[in-house]
């Protein structure tokens, strides 16, 4: 027990360490988001996106196929709530052309785990979505 | 003895983990503290000194040279002596246009407002500093109409300007980037080392950091072999007949500010600075900031920078013993540098918030 709670301290100080050493201050979306998905949030999410000073590029990957996204659209009215939408597509296993939205809220601009949450609409399946800048 | 070893490494996790999050605030001073500094004419800074720590500068005195006829930037032999870095709050306030090195129209306009303001006994109009625009807080973008700000880097600076800075990186010790170097008020060394065809700038502010300017004709790395950093790569020469030092600048992390306000500024930043000397007492400091990936065009900067002659760099280490970091928290309410679970979108806290 004792073992197991030294590690987890061990694992949480590892964890926390590089926080300071690796803020970003430049465009939310120019480093990596994870998360999930779908009830309980329980399908893992990934968002890679890059952003170039005219646009953002990347890829998002939902469990499936690695999607690039094509669009990312935002609205700044609320500094502190950027409205985004973000597209993606790309081909499943079978060769069959995949779509994905992910519409929502960037939160938490001004620290370093900015928060992405919305909904995601990927071919058929649709659910509620919350990544976290790594 | 197992145990022992478990405390001492526990103990050991603990410490850096402190070190590594405990910044204080005291580079980036809060909302009360605010200062604003305009951009002084090399002439008019005689004497006066910028608002960096320690007394004034002495009156002007010939600009010093090397021994080749070169500016000399830094001491002469046997003397003591550093530049006493002003406090720029709002770089903004300091834009300048490069030719002229003059503040442009609206600045000069904003400055002889407030200056006829306060000789009819108000309190004038401040610079665009607070009030006036959209952003809350202060002025946010719509106080300062000339900067060219994407609109992504305008969203965040109104937001940085709504919570008045509350998540500066240089109030969480790290380091200034690009050109908040000069306008973080600590004093600075400049030291030309010709036969080494380097120069060496060390600055007690900004946790105690040092630029490497390589004056021997190479070229930035490229690719991977480009590291970014705080300060970024740099490159000099001479121009004017060796009075001006200009240095070219690339890899820039993102992990900073371009200043107190919070201009944000991405990778992709290119800093183009000039170093002058008109006298002993005077370093004319300007800046051309070229960032396409969060402004539409560059922008160009300037101030002075006054010498304090009796002046030598002290021992400053921003982290020690500064635990005000840790009651930090984010727009949630949670820890700004404590462990947070990935994925997980905590309840927003009421309002008031904890902040």
């Amino acid at each position: 027990m004792r073992s197991g709670l030294f590690r987890l301290v061990t694992l949480v100080a590892l964890l926390v360490l590089p926080t300071a050493a690796f803020a970003q201050f430049g465009h939310p979306f120019n480093s990596p988001y994870s998360g999930g998905w779908g009830k309980d949030h329980a399908n893992r999410l990934l968002i890679d996106p890059h952003w170039d000073g005219k646009a953002v590029t990347g890829t998002i990957n939902s469990g499936g196929a690695t999607l690039n996204i094509t669009s990312t659209t935002f609205d700044y009215s609320d500094p502190a709530a950027w409205k985004v939408t973000m597209k993606a597509e790309g081909k499943d296993a079978a060769g069959k052309p995949v779509t994905a939205t992910l519409a929502g809220t960037l939160e938490n601009i001004g620290v370093y785990y900015k928060i992405f949450s919305g909904t995601i609409t990927e071919g058929a399946q649709k659910g509620d979505f919350v990544v976290t800048r790594n | 003895m197992k145990n022992q070893l478990r405390i001492a490494f526990v103990c050991s996790a603990a410490v850096a983990l402190f070190a590594s999050t405990a910044w204080l605030e005291a580079q980036a001073p809060r909302a009360g503290q605010i200062q604003q500094e305009g951009s002084i004419a090399p002439e008019a800074a005689q004497g006066r000194g910028g608002r960096g720590r320690g007394r004034n500068a002495a009156p002007a005195q010939p600009t010093p040279k090397l021994a080749d006829g070169t500016v000399n930037l830094g001491r002469v032999a046997g003397e003591k002596g550093i530049w006493n870095l002003p406090y720029i709050t709002n770089m903004a306030q300091n834009v300048v246009d490069p030719t002229t090195g003059q503040p442009i129209p609206e600045i000069a306009a904003a400055r002889a407002a407030a200056a006829a303001a306060r000789g009819a006994g108000g309190r004038g109009a401040g610079g665009g500093t607070r009030g006036g625009g959209g952003g809350g807080g202060r002025g946010g973008t719509k106080s300062e109409p000339w900067m060219p700000f994407q609109p992504w880097a305008a969203a965040v600076y109104d937001y940085n300007s709504k919570n008045e800075s509350q998540y500066d990186p240089e109030g969480f010790c790290l380091p200034p980037g690009g050109p908040r170097m000069f306008a973080t008020p600590y004093p600075g060394e400049i030291i030309q080392l010709p036969e080494q065809k380097r120069i060496v700038m060390i600055f007690e502010g900004g946790t105690h950091i040092w630029r490497e300017i390589y004056m021997d004709g190479r070229q930035h790395p490229s690719g991977d072999e480009l590291n970014p950093t705080y300060l970024g790569h740099s490159i000099g020469h001479y121009e004017d007949n060796n009075q001006t030092l200009v240095t070219d600048v690339v890899g820039f992390n993102e992990n900073s500010w371009l200043d107190y306000f919070g201009h944000p500024h991405t990778g992709q930043m290119h800093v183009t600075e000039k170093f002058t000397r008109p006298n002993k007492n005077t370093l004319h400091y300007q800046a051309t900031v070229d960032d396409p990936g969060a402004y539409t065009r560059p922008f160009t900067v300037a101030w002075d920078i006054a010498w304090r002659g009796d002046g030598e760099l002290s021992e400053y280490i921003c982290q020690e013993n500064n635990r005000y970091l840790n009651r930090l928290t984010d727009d949630f309410g949670q820890p700004v540098f404590g462990p947070k679970t990935p994925g997980i979108k905590p309840a927003k806290p009421t309002a008031g918030g904890t902040k």
